[in-house]
């Protein structure tokens, strides 16, 4: 069987892309809670309702060539798209725009989520900047943050060693926490 | 910036990195000339890779946290309002509520971010709707539901207080009959789910409560699912969210579909763990196949054999091997509780050989069906058109001139003769067509000749002809009445039937949808043509093997045609149908009971020594065969023998059917000397009527082969398995699966004798008909290759060996209801196989799953 590489991740049909958005909406649901309650011990780790997912969505012909992990990448670019989108809503309900009445009754008080929100904006459009200068770096971001890769599992997706892992991320990281900064 | 300079920015950053804090600065100043930009964005970064403790760093969940971070301010849904929340997961938010005005509490549960998808909103509808449906004491009850103005919706349901079922101080004084008690009351409720056609697919002590007066309470049908649901939408919806891996049933597991049985295994693990207080696996480290220890040596308990027979039975890997429903569960609860034997039986070599036959009865069956004999056919039709002629006379000339010329068609159709008759009905058609085809003036009449022929042809097995003949009334109705029209709908539901025989199933179930949908947009509700079209697709599904969504589809074809005035013999021909897909889902004990209505109404109708008669004790039959009640089994076959032989005569195929659905229930009962006298017996006639060189002498042959088989008679098991195969090479050109059935079966003969070098080329060549001849990936292919995986194996050819025994483990995997003992000698010759061939790992893996 032929090894796709990260270039050839399928684009998904859109009955799939929805199904994904809301497996991995739950993932990131279950996540929060998890967070807020405390658990300090509670990681990304997208194995379960992903891993599900996929054993649904391997049966259809568009996945059927698709390994657990390039799927799980799929749903890493689901859960960046999730979670910016969430964000662009919220910020985008603050600043009276849009013109929808969605989040009326959710609370709008606190100020604080706003400010996280941008940061998520800002990451979103830094991660497309870091496209632009090189894109393995930038499927990397998307994998170890939004995705849950660890570093074994990032170097074999991208077909580099990991060393050459830690050195991308580290210097990745650095230069996308500056870019995200507020007034940048 | 561009790759250049972020290339050049990272490679000082690395280096930088490497230094001690205090020659950074130094080193970069001197690196980056002047630079100022370039140097501020290094130290910049070095700051952030020292201190950092950015969004990236926090990580995704705590950005999760952060940006889902919704709560809702809402406090009050119509007349409810909240008091706090209960429960909250990744589809929404269960809230405790109360109503002022009536003083009563209810649990809320709201669906957050409604927004995000259309499929997390219309699973949230899907819960709602299946609540709706289940009005049980056990069942929470749906009491509102409703949308907020933003769009999010709720539903408010009966709120339970209580505690799971397997909770340690509710079961420190209760006996092992209490826990049965409390157990069989959640089998009823899961029952009745199951009978309004809903399956709960999460079931766990957490989402079952026993009140403080001892009532237990079904809860949370979230990724419930409807069996009747047919929007493809909602196929890849269900599951969305994962089901308690360790209640799951190994098809869960393996993300396949859930049916009945998979509520009943979630039910055996639940009756386990009340047995013996523990999980029968490590939910963390659970392997797919496993088996459980047994509850008495789990619970160290002595005489607990039937409660093990009773757990396991539930609890089983095979799915077909399950209890077929929680009602069969709840009976040997029953017996159990009242000191009987239990239905079910512990697993024996006989009752898989049973299992492996019995897949081969459905073709039988279906044939039985399809070569009717001409005089059930004219019977049919009269009985048909006696129906329509009400119609016709209330209606319109058309019909009339319609029916006139199909009466004469069948005039002098004499109801004793023979099966030579089945010609001139074949010259009559041939002569109706060509008057049909001459009625090009008259397209409405023509039209309808044309179905009505087509029907008939493809009733015949002609199916060439009734193509063309339905496709041609399908475009006259077209241009007479437009693209919707209740004549087009009766057009494609016919036209889908007919791929249905051909066994193109998919395209049959899309027509027969779109003849189904039609009618019902263009016809009043309850009308015939509805009804028609409802059972056709009934039947489409059941063909496709979907028994679960066909029973609620023939259910609705029964309903729909027990109307006054409609006529019986349509209402019999949906019960036959949904008395079938019971069987094949294996509800016996429905099947069974439909099948003795059809009996009485097959007796009104055509008198007590009628075909169709023999049809139903042939079913009795059948279900009594599965139930392994084989003496039952051949009682009833040769009931239906005697009818088919006085019917037809003694040397007609239908006497050497019935012959042989005898010989095979005394097989279960290992008299195969008298099966083997009865076999020859059917060879005999199929022969004398179909000559030596006919399928049905072949497919006579191959019963007899089995036998010899069986017996190790493979001297004789050759030479029948050889003439087998010489029959479908000289009748299909080698061109039809059955030959491939013919050799790989001749070829088992040569594994059997350890003649395995005779046996792969055999086994060769059936896997290149099955290739040319079945959809890919077919279930014959799967299981000739895992046996030839087997011969290349044992002459020690382990690299060919294990590319077959992989390629056909592979197909096996993939089937919906695989052969468990094909898989099983799959994975114990893998693991031969590369243990062989020094990949130990690979090995282990397999040998692990095949226990």
């Amino acid at each position: 069987m032929r090894k796709r590489g990260p270039k050839d991740v399928p684009v998904p049909a859109r009955k799939n892309v929805d199904y994904l958005f809301s497996v991995t909406y739950e993932e990131l649901r279950r996540l929060a809670v998890s967070v807020k309650s405390g658990d300090q011990a509670s990681t990304l780790n997208p194995t379960a309702l992903v891993h599900e997912a996929w054993l649904k969505l391997a049966r259809s012909s568009e996945f059927a060539a698709t390994s657990h992990l390039h799927f799980k990448r799929i749903a890493a670019r689901a859960m960046r798209q999730v979670l910016v989108e969430a964000a662009r809503r919220r910020t985008s309900q603050k600043r009276g725009g849009g013109g929808e009445a969605v989040f009326v009754t959710f609370d709008e008080s606190l100020d604080q989520p706003a400010a996280q929100d941008e940061e998520m904006l800002r990451l979103d459009r830094a991660l497309d900047d870091l496209a632009r200068l090189n894109p393995r770096q930038a499927d990397m971001v998307e994998a170890r943050f939004f995705g849950g890769f660890d570093i074994p599992e990032t170097a074999q997706l991208l077909e580099v060693s990991e060393a050459t892992i830690l050195r991308d991320w580290r210097a990745a990281k650095a230069w996308l926490a500056i870019e995200i900064r507020p007034g940048q | 910036m561009d790759r250049e300079r972020w290339e050049k920015i990272q490679s000082l950053f690395h280096h930088a990195v490497g230094l001690d804090p205090p020659s950074r600065t130094p080193y970069l100043e001197t690196e980056c000339g002047g630079d100022t930009q370039l140097l501020a964005q290094i130290l910049s970064m070095l700051e952030e890779d020292e201190h950092g403790s950015s969004l990236i760093d926090r990580g995704a969940g705590q950005a999760a946290a952060q940006a889902l971070d919704a709560s809702l301010s809402q406090r009050e849904f119509g007349p409810y309002r909240i008091q706090r929340v209960l429960g909250e997961g990744g589809m929404g938010i269960v809230y405790f509520a109360g109503r002022e005005d009536l003083g009563s509490v209810a649990a809320i549960k709201v669906l957050r971010d409604a927004w995000m998808s259309p499929s997390r909103r219309e699973r949230f509808a899907v819960e709602q709707r299946t609540l709706a449906r289940l009005s049980h004491p056990s069942i929470a009850r749906l009491y509102d539901a409703d949308t907020l103005p933003d769009g999010t919706p709720w539903f408010a349901m009966e709120y339970v207080e209580g505690v799971p079922i397997t909770n340690d101080c509710l079961l420190l004084h209760s006996s092992i009959q209490d826990r049965l008690r409390l157990f069989r009351a959640v089998c009823e409720a899961v029952q009745y789910a199951h009978s309004h056609a809903v399956i709960h697919r999460d079931l766990k002590p957490s989402n079952i409560l026993v009140q403080a007066d001892g009532a237990v309470k079904l809860l949370d049908f979230g990724i419930a699912k409807q069996l009747d649901q047919t929007d493809s939408q909602h196929r890849t919806l269900t599951g969305l969210r994962l089901m308690t891996p360790a209640y799951a049933a190994p098809e869960q597991i393996r993300g396949q579909e859930a049916g009945i049985y998979s509520d009943v295994y979630s039910l055996g693990v639940i009756l386990y763990e009340l047995l013996t207080d523990q999980l029968p696996f490590d939910a963390n480290n659970r392997q797919p196949g496993q088996e459980p220890l047994k509850p008495s040596q789990r619970a160290r308990r002595a005489g607990w054999g039937d409660l093990d027979v009773l757990c396991l039975t539930a609890m089983h890997n095979d799915p077909q091997r399950r209890y077929g429903s929680a009602e069969a569960l709840i009976r040997d609860i029953d017996h159990y509780l009242a000191g009987q034997p239990l239905e079910a039986r512990p697993d024996s070599a006989s009752y898989r050989i049973g299992k492996f036959l019995r897949r081969n009865q459905r073709a039988v069956a279906a044939a039985a069906v399809l070569f009717a004999g001409i005089t059930g056919l004219v019977i049919y039709y009269t009985v048909r058109l006696a129906a329509a002629r009400n119609e016709a006379l209330a209606e319109s000339a058309r019909t009339q001139r319609v029916l006139r010329f199909t009466l004469n068609l069948f005039q002098g159709g004499d109801k004793d003769a023979g099966p030579a008759t089945n010609l001139r009905v074949t010259e009559l058609l041939d002569r109706g067509a060509a008057e049909a085809g001459a009625l090009e003036n008259e397209p409405e009449v023509q039209a309808e000749l044309y179905a009505s022929l087509g029907e008939v042809y493809a009733k015949l097995g002609l199916l060439d002809r009734a193509d063309s003949l339905l496709h041609a009334a399908l475009d006259r109705r077209k241009s007479l009445f437009g693209e919707e029209h209740p004549r087009v709908a009766e057009s494609l539901v016919q036209i889908g039937l007919l791929r249905d025989n051909q066994a193109k199933l998919e395209e049959a179930e899309m027509l027969v949808r779109q003849g189904l949908e039609m009618s019902k947009r263009k016809l009043p509700p309850g009308h015939p043509g509805i009804a028609a079209a409802t059972h056709a697709l009934g039947k489409v599904l059941q063909d496709r093997g979907r028994y679960g969504e066909a029973i609620p589809v023939l259910q609705e074809a029964v309903r729909l045609r027990s109307a006054p005035g409609v006529a019986k013999a349509a209402l019999a021909e949906s019960l036959f149908e949904l008395a079938g897909a019971h069987f094949y889902a294996g509800n016996y004990d429905r099947s069974e009971e439909l099948n003795r209505r059809l009996l009485s109404m097959h007796r009104e109708i055509y008198g007590a020594r009628h075909p169709m008669v023999a049809e139903d004790l042939i079913n009795l039959g059948a279900i009594q065969q599965e139930r392994g009640n084989y003496p039952e089994a051949e009682r009833y076959h040769r009931q239906a023998l005697a009818i088919t032989e006085a019917f037809y005569g003694d040397s007609h195929h239908k006497t050497a059917t019935g012959l042989t659905l005898v010989a095979r229930a005394l097989g279960y009962q290992k008299r195969h000397q008298e099966a083997a006298e009865l076999l020859a017996r059917a060879l005999l006639i199929q022969e004398k009527v179909f000559g030596k060189i006919h399928p049905r002498v072949a497919s006579a042959l191959n019963e007899m082969g089995v036998v010899a088989l069986v017996r190790a008679n493979y001297k004789e098991a050759e030479a029948v398995f050889t003439r087998t195969a010489e029959i479908y090479r000289s009748v299909y050109a080698g061109k039809h699966y059955l030959m491939g059935i013919a050799l790989a079966n001749l070829a088992s003969v040569y594994m059997a004798q350890k003649q395995d070098r005779r046996a792969e080329p055999l086994f060769r060549q059936a896997i290149e008909i099955y290739k040319q001849t079945l959809p890919p990936g077919h279930l014959n292919e799967g299981i000739t290759r895992i046996k030839l995986g087997r011969a290349l194996l044992r002459q020690d050819r382990f690299a060919e060996a294990e590319q077959e025994s992989l390629a056909g483990y592979e197909i096996l995997s993939r089937q919906a209801n695989p052969s468990v003992s094909w898989l099983q000698n799959a994975r114990e010759d893998l693991g031969v196989i590369y243990t062989r061939l020094n990949q130990p790992d690979k090995a282990k893996k397999f040998l692990a799953r095949a226990k």
